[in-house]
């Protein structure tokens, strides 16, 4: 024990090793990976992230125009943000606050939307100039 | 995975994956020792070194972004980079850590009721540690100098390293080799930072796993670590085999815990520091 003192003495004379948590709460660092976000404008629903997932935390719906990303399965391997071909998924060094339930995320590509709004119309300029 | 294709990573992704995998037996020699005073109930020293710890999981944070787990490495390099200003703070933290883990690694090595508890507990001879194919600090433990490292492998090549042997056998033995391996590892990454090559830090790799296998031997913080991976040209690999050095480690426990006192099974388990959901695959 009198190996110890010195790092007791020490102690008593030094300042807390914790933080008060919710008041207190430190910057994470630039590089932390703290979630990953989706861009909806960028997105084609192609399925690559929830493919190359290997926690299994997306599941794409490609004629839904549904991504649904569960956040609590995510950890935040960075996979699909490099596996995106459209760059529709960030990285941010921000950490996903504590919740009580486990809810998921549901999103909805608009580039795909507006794609098949400007298809469909295309498609109906060409039925009409060919029932003329 | 690079040998599968076969792709040559550049040196400064050499450099750094052993630097992480330096810093990964910092913090898991930090855990373990904690966990050793936990295990005959010196809680104080349980969290002095977890304090400890904590600093090694900053740097990790720091600078591949995860905290346990850094995930940076891909088929080819690895994801992140360390700039200089980083550099910097890791020397300087590393040299923190040198020094407050001194004093505590002072008190495991000399106080009497950590001896009490560990000298002549759970012996394996150097013969015994050899038959049961001990890897890793048990086996260096055990006075055999033994270590994956040895083989050159990434930026060892270029590093002084010589494997820290005690002739022991027994729990006291094995807490010396982490202890004084803890060191090392600070030493061998403040050189792995000096001598950090330029370069590209990852390799574009292209297309599918082609039909051949592959074999790597590293030394993770817990003994020998084993990969193996077998592709077929299509997008899945054949075969996946990792032999984790627990499950290789945990025959041994046949020879330290008949016998003993039932107080000392806690101490002699955790001595081979053993991760079941690692070994449990």
């Amino acid at each position: 024990m009198p190996l110890m003192l010195p790092t007791i003495l020490k102690n008593l004379f030094t300042g807390y090793a914790t933080r008060l948590y919710p008041i207190q709460v430190r910057e994470p660092f630039e590089n932390a990976r703290g979630q990953i976000s989706f861009n909806e404008d960028k997105c084609t629903m192609c399925g690559l992230c929830a493919l190359r997932c290997p926690s299994v935390a997306i599941t794409v719906e490609k004629k839904q125009n549904k991504l649904t990303f569960y956040p609590f399965r995510c950890i935040v391997c960075e996979v699909c943000v490099h596996a995106c071909p459209s760059d529709a998924i960030d990285l941010i060094f921000k950490w996903r606050p504590s919740s009580y339930d486990k809810p998921e995320e549901v999103y909805k590509s608009t580039r795909l939307e507006h794609l098949r709004e400007t298809t469909d119309a295309a498609k109906d300029a060409l039925a009409t100039k060919e029932d003329k | 995975m690079e040998k599968l294709w076969p792709v040559e990573v550049s040196p400064r992704t050499k450099y750094l994956r052993t630097f992480w995998s330096e810093l990964a037996r910092v913090h898991s020699h930090l855990l373990w020792l904690g966990l050793l005073a936990d295990a005959f109930g010196f809680e104080s020293m349980f969290l002095q070194f977890w304090r400890i710890r904590e600093r090694v999981l900053d740097l990790l944070e720091m600078t591949a972004g995860h905290r346990v787990i850094p995930s940076v490495n891909i088929v080819g390099g690895v994801r992140r980079d360390i700039t200089p200003e980083q550099k910097k703070v890791i020397i300087e933290t590393l040299e923190v850590i040198r020094k407050e883990s001194d004093s505590l690694v002072k008190v495991v090595t000399n106080d009497y009721t950590v001896k009490a508890r560990t000298v002549g507990v759970g012996v394996v001879t150097k013969e015994q540690a050899f038959a049961l194919g001990c890897v890793g600090p048990v086996l260096r433990a055990s006075g055999v100098s033994e270590d994956v490292r040895l083989t050159k492998y990434d930026a060892y090549v270029d590093l002084n390293y010589e494997p820290i042997v005690e002739t022991g056998g027994d729990c006291y033995a094995r807490t010396l080799v982490r202890a004084r391996e803890l060191f090392q590892s600070i030493d061998l990454q403040l050189e792995v930072l000096s001598k950090l090559p330029e370069g590209e830090i990852a390799v574009k790799v292209k297309g599918n796993p082609p039909a051949n296998e592959a074999m790597m031997r590293m030394e993770a913080p817990r003994g020998e670590l084993i990969y193996y991976a077998k592709g077929n040209g299509t997008r899945n690999l054949e075969r996946m085999k990792i032999r984790t050095p627990t499950f290789a480690n945990l025959p041994s426990l046949l020879v330290m815990l008949p016998g003993c006192q039932l107080a000392d099974v806690p101490v002699i388990v955790l001595s081979i520091d053993p991760c079941i959901c690692c070994m449990e695959r």
